[in-house]
């Protein structure tokens, strides 16, 4: 059966409740709107919401179906106090024809009940830490967030206050309706801690400007930007911290929240720098009919241990720098994050030894700045060299190609190197060989039959007339009426 | 008298803007043959951008050229950072590492097209802390070359651009003749080389008729046939270079004959296998003039 999943008020002013058979409704007011429920599209829209709430506090949890939850502890700094914010928010969504209630409160719960079962003159209600079980004493049970069923189940005993369970001894009530009610009683109340999950993780560290006026030209972008970069990085050397990652975020007229954010290879918290970075990225930006709040966040903030500045003409890029220094990561780390956040650039990287024998895993890829001491994998030791390199006893190839490719090869013996062989089209003669380097599959990654099935490689480093080396490798072992294929794997 | 002071004033900032008395003041590296320092003018020029073309294939796969340039830069690599900017990332780590580069520390960019691989590189050259920085692109015009020029003059990094068309050419396909372009000027590059590999000499005591019959006979260090088609502050050559293990990168085994017909004798029937490099070096084959 077709049921009613919401009614605005016009239709609850009609006498349309939620439940209510579709076709009874229909009946009632003949000239009723019909939509059909749509979830999944709520959900996202309620994540929309909370992305563009986000411009309020940076700590914003989404409470489906239709709730929203801000943590404003502390944002007092940016607005007045907290009625002005949730006014503020109110009038915003209504001009968006978001019909909202809200309530401020020091619990979840008590803001929960507040926002939903207060009188409409009283909002945005607010209630001051330790008020709770007064103000909450004449609510309906329904406000400490109960299934209807369990509403049921204390109603039938006369229980429909949350004041009636408040004068219930504690025991009595865990034992006759369990453990619920009372967490519910003791989260709203503050006595027991409630975790939420935020949309984004928690950043302590956040710039927000809020503008008189909704602005558009790049310019003023730009301008906003690096307010934005000098207030969030002077906090950060207050705290003596740098941030990898900084997240801007431009909230428009409308509803949708511009992101652009940039991550450095070391924390930083240079002003100039991170500009530099955003700075493009501005670029790219549509406004809309204008941007009215900025926020820039850092995140995985960490201890800056970077070394004084200013002193000594070292960084001054003026004076010749590739002499004296040595491969310095905070040297570097401007270069490595304008490389990284310059368009066209699709990797950057390093590669350090990798314990495989097999030349396609030999490389691992870490990140260009990543300390020495990651250079070998925890087992690295008994693979590379004694300088925490490759082995040098074992030849490689300048250039390896990503797959082998296959070559038509001649050799005299199945054992021997190949004699001649035709490589895209063209015949090389091979002048000199050194071989084979015999490299089984590693069989302890892959299913016992696989590894089985997987044919063992025999390298050969040739050499032809011309003097081109080659890296060619013979698939297993010739068989009868089936010869052993031969690839190319890279290039010296 | 008065007026000499300013004038000698004046004198010294105009040399200091002129890049002939500066390159003349700046370091150089060794390269570790009397000859090729001769040719270079007492070693190659640091705080320059340097040309390397690979010849045939080598235009398409850059892997003797890449081998050289690594050579080339491992004395750099220990004083700062190395940046390798590429087009299809296909340079293998320990093969650089056992030229003797130490291909731990260097730092590889992929990029999607010639352009941004020259920006990359003008903004690698331009950092403090990097010493070198390579870029492997298929053309490069007037002004990226001239704006090389001054990201390396200005901030004394040395530049290496690696000439290699990675995923082919069509017209080249057809036709090995049609779009020869190696002799586009490459205006602002110090020097500008060309390279081939060169058949080495094996280790002795194996075998030297064409195959041989042991497996493990094995190979000679790795040679180039190197063409020093433009030095400035220097004079053309061209010779067969070997990688050799130590403080300098490179062994000059034999001077080699005119540039405009490079290939003539290193791939030529007169030098076999059976003939070593030495009895070559013994004839007097560089270009007059």
């Amino acid at each position: 059966m077709r049921r009613l999943f919401a009614v605005d008020p016009a239709a609850a002013a009609l006498g349309l409740w939620v439940g209510q058979p579709a076709a009874d409704a229909a009946a009632l007011v003949p000239e009723l709107t019909l939509e059909e429920a749509d979830p999944t599209g709520d959900h996202a829209a309620l994540e929309a919401l909370c992305d563009w709430a986000a411009r309020f506090s940076p700590a914003v949890a989404a409470d489906p179906p239709e709730g929203l939850i801000l943590d404003v502890t502390g944002l007092d700094r940016l607005w007045a106090c907290e009625h002005d914010l949730a006014r503020d928010l109110e009038t915003r969504l209504a001009r968006q024809g978001v019909p909202v209630r809200i309530g401020v409160a020091a619990t979840v719960g008590a803001a929960w009940a507040l926002a939903r079962f207060t009188a409409a003159p009283e909002r945005p209600a607010r209630l001051a830490s330790g008020e709770e079980a007064e103000a909450l004493q004449d609510l309906p049970l329904a406000a400490l967030r109960l299934a209807p069923e369990e509403v049921a189940q204390f109603g039938r005993l006369g229980l429909d206050r949350i004041g009636h369970l408040l004068s219930l001894p504690r025991a009595a009530l865990v034992r006759r309706f369990g453990p619920k009610a009372s967490l519910r009683l003791d989260q709203a109340l503050g006595r027991m801690p409630e975790a939420l999950v935020f949309r984004r993780p928690r950043a302590p560290h956040l710039a927000r400007l809020a503008l008189a006026e909704p602005i558009s030209t790049p310019q003023d972008l730009a301008r906003v930007t690096r307010d934005l970069c000098a207030q969030l990085c002077r906090r950060l050397d207050e705290a003596g911290l740098g941030a990898r990652r900084f997240r801007l975020e431009l909230h428009g007229v409308d509803r949708r929240p511009r992101v652009r954010e940039v991550s450095l290879a070391l924390a930083a918290r240079d002003p100039d720098g991170l500009m530099r970075l955003l700075g493009p990225k501005l670029e790219t930006v549509d406004p809309g009919f204008g941007i009215e709040v900025a926020t820039l966040e850092a995140q995985e903030t960490a201890p800056d241990r970077s070394r004084q500045r200013d002193l000594g003409p070292s960084l001054d890029p003026g004076c010749d720098p590739a002499r004296t220094a040595v491969q310095d990561p905070e040297t570097l780390a401007p270069l490595v994050d304008r490389l990284v956040h310059r368009p066209g650039v699709e990797k950057v990287w390093r590669a350090a030894p990798n314990p495989s024998h097999l030349p396609e895993r030999a490389c691992r890829v870490l990140p260009p700045l990543a300390p020495p001491g990651e250079d070998m994998g925890e087992r690295g030791g008994e693979h590379g060299g004694e300088h925490g390199g490759w082995d040098i006893a074992r030849p490689r190839p300048v250039r390896l190609f990503a797959r082998p490719e296959p070559v038509e090869a001649v050799a005299l013996a199945p054992d021997d190197p190949p004699r001649l062989f035709r490589w895209r089209g063209v015949l090389h003669r091979v002048r000199l060989a050194e071989g084979p380097e015999r490299l089984a599959p590693e069989w302890w990654r892959w299913s016992w039959d696989a590894a089985e099935s997987a044919p063992e490689r025999d390298y050969y480093r040739v050499e032809d007339e011309t003097g081109a080396r080659f890296w060619l490798f013979r698939a297993g072992t010739h068989a009868a009426g089936a010869p052993a294929r031969w690839w190319l794997h890279g290039l010296f | 008298m008065a007026q000499a002071a300013p004038l000698q004033a004046l004198r010294a900032r105009i040399a200091a803007l002129d890049p002939a008395s500066r390159d003349a003041t700046r370091s150089r590296l060794s390269l570790g043959d009397a000859r090729l320092d001769a040719a270079l003018g007492g070693g190659l020029t640091l705080g320059r951008w340097h040309e390397l073309i690979g010849e045939g294939l080598e235009r398409e796969t850059g892997a003797a050229a890449a081998a050289f340039a690594a050579t080339l830069c491992a004395p750099l690599a220990r004083r700062g950072a190395v940046i390798w900017i590429l087009r299809q990332d296909d340079l293998y780590a320990p093969g650089l590492w056992g030229l003797g580069f130490p291909s731990t520390r260097l730092i590889q960019v992929r990029v999607r097209r010639d352009a941004e691989a020259l920006a990359a590189l003008e903004e690698s050259l331009a950092s403090p802390g990097v010493a070198a920085a390579l870029a492997e692109v298929d053309r490069i015009d007037l002004v990226a070359g001239r704006r090389l020029h001054l990201a390396c003059a200005t901030h004394g990094s040395t530049g290496f651009v690696v000439r290699r068309r990675p995923f082919g050419d069509a017209r080249r396909l057809q036709d090995p003749k049609a779009g020869r372009d190696e002799s586009e000027a490459s205006p602002g590059a110090a020097t500008r080389w060309r390279l081939a590999p060169a058949p080495s000499s094996p280790p002795s005591g194996s075998l030297l008729s064409g195959l041989p019959d042991e497996v493990a006979s094995g190979l000679g260090p790795p040679r180039w046939r190197a063409v020093l088609d433009r030095a400035q502050g220097g004079r053309p050559g061209a010779w067969l270079v070997e990688h050799v293990d130590g403080a300098f990168p490179l062994r000059v085994v034999a001077e080699l004959a005119d540039r405009s017909r490079p290939s003539g004798r290193a791939s030529g029937p007169g030098f076999g296998p059976g003939q070593s490099g030495e009895a070559f070096a013994a004839m007097p084959l560089r270009r007059a003039g």
